[in-house]
């Protein structure tokens, strides 16, 4: 008898325990496909993607980093366009990833950065940068120490910040 | 019962280690990465987040929640651009806002990532920049805070810039190190030599013992002049070609300028930076182009 309720102790505690993770997580994960650099906060209705006039488009930012030296790789266009951008494309530089988004202005742009950076923090990136220039916004995420030094997060942003 | 309770308590822990945010900590530009995480310097000079919090916040100030590193980068294995300091100064990095009048503490000479700004008041003398405007209030009253980040470097060693201190701007307020002691520049208090904690002795005026330094120094200097000029004429004789100007076996090179005054100056025996002085009367004034030791060529010598 002991036993028997002791087993129903255990799994309502195995219960409870999963409702805390799920209901901690649940904040964490208000936002679709968490685990890569684009994943990004519920949209309320994609907005098709579409460059931005009188910015740094992302193509012309990739051909800088190879010009500088660097690999971009596997970049690729984001649909739902995350962070309210109006386009973003994601891939890794030297194998950090990366994300390179188009803004339509500055309100949307602080707002999208800021949410950038709140989600790396919450998936605990060993570092992360979001840097803008005009309405365009680069963003690289450390998650398994590539760059301890930053040495090539410093050349991905100078780079950047150059154009 | 009391098994499946303490499993209960045990996995309620868990779920909620497991569901906690990462420490997130902010970082306005360059740093020195923590020996419990890795090694050397962070390179990047935008902000930008870590896991990890700093090494000694002595090093460090924060504004709106960042850390912007203040002290000397070298000791950290920075390899950048830097550029020598002397005594303690306004922050005059212009790629950052500190919100406000923030100055670095840092006693006698240092190297900091940025150049003085032209409108700073900054002069270029003996091979560093001195600050000689006025102090803000703000100054005064941090100081007691943020005075500690020299205990940080006391028992580090390291090659710190070389500074030929009698071209101390006559306006320059801080102490200035000669023959082993701490002394106030023009008008103020001695302050004692290795290790002083201590006020300044009472009854001394500061100038007179620092002019009186640099008369013992000009000795030195021609002296050492002296004995260069024998041994190149000695190796003239011996039909050897000219030689770099090395430095005197203690401390970096104090000796006056060769003939010509100009070429190179060779380095101190001991790997610390070469060191020239420039001769009396003709020290560089201004901050454009000068008092940048690229890494890796510490050349303090500027004309």
């Amino acid at each position: 008898m002991h036993r028997q309720r002791d087993q129903f102790g255990l799994a309502g505690c195995l219960l409870a325990a999963l409702f805390v993770a799920a209901g901690c997580h649940k904040g964490a994960t208000s936002v679709p496909a968490a685990g890569g650099p684009g994943a990004a906060p519920a949209a309320p209705a994609p907005a098709p993607a579409q460059h931005v006039d009188g910015t740094a488009h992302t193509d012309t930012v990739e051909n800088a980093w190879r010009a500088a030296g660097l690999a971009p790789e596997g970049f690729a266009p984001l649909q739902p366009v995350p962070y309210g951008a109006s386009y973003c494309e994601q891939g890794r530089v030297q194998t950090i990833d990366t994300l390179v988004c188009e803004f339509h202005d500055q309100d949307t742009l602080g707002k999208g950065q800021a949410a950038l950076l709140e989600q790396w923090g919450r998936e605990g990136g060993h570092t992360g940068v979001a840097f803008h220039a005009k309405l365009t916004v680069v963003g690289v995420v450390d998650r398994a120490r590539h760059d301890p030094n930053g040495k090539v997060i410093h050349q991905v942003i100078d780079t950047f910040r150059k154009l | 019962m009391r098994r499946a309770l303490a499993a209960c308590l045990f996995l309620l822990v868990l779920a909620g280690a497991a569901t906690a945010h990462a420490e997130v900590v902010q970082y306005m530009s360059r740093h020195p990465i923590p020996k419990r995480v890795g090694h050397g310097f962070c390179d990047i000079d935008v902000p930008h987040f870590h896991d990890y919090p700093p090494s000694d916040p002595r090093l460090y100030r924060q504004v709106d929640g960042q850390y912007y590193f203040v002290g000397d980068p070298t000791p950290f294995d920075y390899d950048g651009p830097r550029y020598s300091f002397y005594g303690p100064h306004p922050i005059a990095d212009a790629s950052v806002q500190l919100g406000g009048p923030a100055y670095c503490y840092i006693r006698g000479p240092h190297f900091h990532w940025y150049a003085p700004p032209p409108q700073a008041q900054f002069e270029m003398r003996g091979g560093a920049y001195w600050y000689v405007g006025a102090y803000d209030p703000a100054y005064y009253n941090d100081q007691p805070r943020y005075v500690a980040i020299n205990d940080v470097y006391a028992p580090m060693v390291y090659a710190r810039p070389v500074i030929d201190v009698q071209f101390a701007p006559a306006t320059f307020h801080g102490e200035i190190f000669v023959g082993g002691v701490w002394r106030a520049g023009p008008g103020g208090p001695i302050y004692g030599g290795p290790g002083w904690r201590g006020g300044p002795p009472p009854g001394v005026e500061r100038r007179e013992m620092v002019m009186r330094e640099h008369r013992e120094q000009e000795f030195h200097h021609e002296q050492e002049h002296r004995n260069w000029e024998q041994r190149q004429h000695e190796q003239r004789e011996r039909g050897h070609g000219p030689v770099a100007h090395g430095g005197p076996e203690r401390g970096g090179w104090h000796g006056g300028p060769p003939a010509e005054r100009g070429g190179w100056h060779g380095g101190p025996p001991h790997g610390g930076p070469p060191h020239g002085g420039a001769p009396a009367g003709n020290a560089w004034h201004g901050n454009g182009g000068g008092g940048q030791h690229p890494a890796g060529h510490a050349n303090g010598f500027h004309r």
